[in-house]
């Protein structure tokens, strides 16, 4: 049969590698043990033993229904598009885990109109913005110097430091803010109150990157786990 | 040859068009109700912002005089850092509000609240740009500003933030980090700034954002009783349905919530029922 019409041989050889992909696809990725093969990259520090499913959960409706509802929006039949696939992983979805009140720096808090000129420079109202995941790291930005895009003309009365937050933003040491103060402002710790009891900046920096803690262990809220998640989520789906 | 490519495209065709008429046939996940009932959009962006606004003001006086200022005199503290480990104490008003705030931001109506001054005690609360030349002219003629924010496509309104309460004017005369010392009844001490993203609002979204702001004071204040129950070393006031004008007691959530609702009601109601009536008759 191949030798009468060559078109049959490519057409079968066709219909092979696409069932090979399709159970490859639908029976041999979904495994959990095939999660490796499927990330983009290793996960952060804190989120190495989380399942896929924890942040990419099924979008609402069926394939189906997707397609259709992003063709209507494509044709302005709809207004809004929807997740195809799975939900669009935002930061909602870090907060299920990292809500906590007393967050010095809420990504909300940058929508004010005031942040305008600062969150050109860095997104801070989005947790990828520093937080991208799959990147085996704490914080993705190559230096942590963003203090400056908010805080460059700040005034401190009653300065209790010895060298004064004035001279340190004068001389642009934006590297020392973190050597005293974490960003989100949930470890129980004193702030020093002399330069040279300050944390490293080779530590500040390896935190980072993901190494230990250097600011303390205590903390006022600690984020939830996989397991303690999945009660949440169920208890609010009852 | 031709004649076959021909006919290859020609099946192709039929397939994607069959494939984008068969997935095309329905409407797909239903659209969510916010974005598909615009036929009874009944209120101005502007009118739920000055009712929910109204709401605020009277929230803020009951906290500041009845909560803080009487607190204060019968030995409660309130607190910058009142949820710091080692601090037992209540937050302050501007904290409250921020813990409103941030309320909000987790409940799906897109409603953003935010307190700022020409003269703030924390510096991160200084205004700026936009919101600098618009505070300059409420505390000339205190009236709202509302304006249109490119950046977040949201509409912006500004109302000012009166010294209503003694409280508002001696903690900031004497706080330690106060920029400045004089402050007076009555002054204009700095304003709220609230954004929603579409320019006008149904019954139901009115009242969306209306909720979403009461349900934000409740769990502020649920917050600070949380604190309460874990003190250390303080005393802790009685939490019932007393207030600290009466002694070293709190009200409980439900107390303070129904006196700012009689306080307001009549007012938002007025907002509410004049607009809704409308809908209502259709």
């Amino acid at each position: 049969m191949f030798f009468k019409n060559p078109l049959r041989k490519r057409q079968a050889i066709g219909s092979l590698a696409g069932v090979i992909i399709g159970v490859i696809i639908y029976v041999i990725l979904p495994q959990e043990s095939s999660e490796d093969l499927l990330s983009l990259g290793p996960m952060n520090v804190g989120h190495e033993g989380l399942s896929c499913t924890a942040c990419h959960t099924p979008a609402k409706g069926s394939l189906v229904q997707q397609l259709q509802a992003n063709i209507a929006f494509t044709v302005g039949a709809r207004k809004k598009k929807v997740d195809f696939g799975t939900k669009n992983v935002d930061n909602n979805k870090c907060l299920e885990c990292h809500d906590r009140p007393n967050d010095r720096h809420p990504t909300y808090r940058f929508e004010e109109p005031k942040f305008k000129d600062a969150i050109a420079v860095i997104d801070a109202r989005q947790c990828e913005t520093c937080h991208l995941e799959h990147n085996a790291t704490r914080v993705v930005l190559e230096d942590a110097t963003f203090c400056k895009n908010c805080h460059y003309d700040l005034e401190v009365i009653n300065d209790p430091i010895d060298i004064p937050h004035s001279t340190l933003i004068k001389n642009k040491e934006w590297t020392t803010c973190l050597q005293c103060h974490d960003f989100h402002g949930n470890h129980i710790y004193h702030t020093p109150e002399k330069i040279k009891d300050t944390i490293t900046l080779k530590k500040v920096n390896d935190y980072l990157k993901g190494g230990d803690d250097p600011f303390t262990k205590k903390k006022k809220y600690y984020p939830l786990s996989e397991e303690e998640w999945k009660k949440v989520v169920n208890t609010y789906k009852k | 040859m031709r004649k076959v490519s021909l006919q290859l495209t020609k099946k192709t065709m039929a397939v994607l068009t069959a494939t984008f008429a068969l997935i095309s046939c329905g409407k797909g996940i239903p659209e969510e109700e916010g974005a598909s009932i615009a036929s009874a959009k009944a209120f101005s962006v502007e009118e739920v912002l000055e009712m929910v606004a109204a709401e605020n003001d009277i929230t803020r006086t009951l906290y500041t005089k009845g909560i803080v200022g009487a607190g204060k005199k019968q030995g409660m503290k309130f607190d910058e850092d009142w949820q710091d480990d080692e601090v037992e104490a209540g937050p302050l008003p501007a904290l409250f509000l921020r813990g409103v705030s941030a309320d909000i931001r987790k409940s799906p109506v897109p409603l953003g609240l935010y307190l700022g001054s020409d003269y703030p005690i924390n510096a991160s609360n200084k205004f700026e740009g936009q919101q600098a030349e618009l505070f300059k002219k409420i505390k000339v003629d205190r009236k709202p500003q509302f304006f249109y924010d490119e950046t977040q496509k949201v509409h912006t309104a500004m109302f000012a933030d009166v010294a209503m309460a003694a409280p508002c004017v001696s903690c900031h005369n004497q706080h330690k980090n106060t920029p400045k010392t004089d402050w007076k009844l009555g002054d204009v001490m700095g304003a709220t700034t609230w954004q929603y993203p579409s320019d006008s609002l149904s019954y139901k979204e009115a009242i969306g954002v209306l909720n979403a702001y009461r349900n934000g004071t409740k769990a502020i204040y649920n917050a600070y009783l949380a604190e309460i129950a874990a003190f250390k070393s303080s005393e802790k006031p009685v939490i019932g349905d007393k207030w600290p004008s009466k002694g070293f007691y709190l009200p409980t959530a439900e107390v303070f919530i129904d006196s700012v609702r009689q306080k307001a009601s009549y007012k938002t109601m007025e907002v509410l029922t004049k607009k809704g009536a409308s809908i209502v008759s259709n």
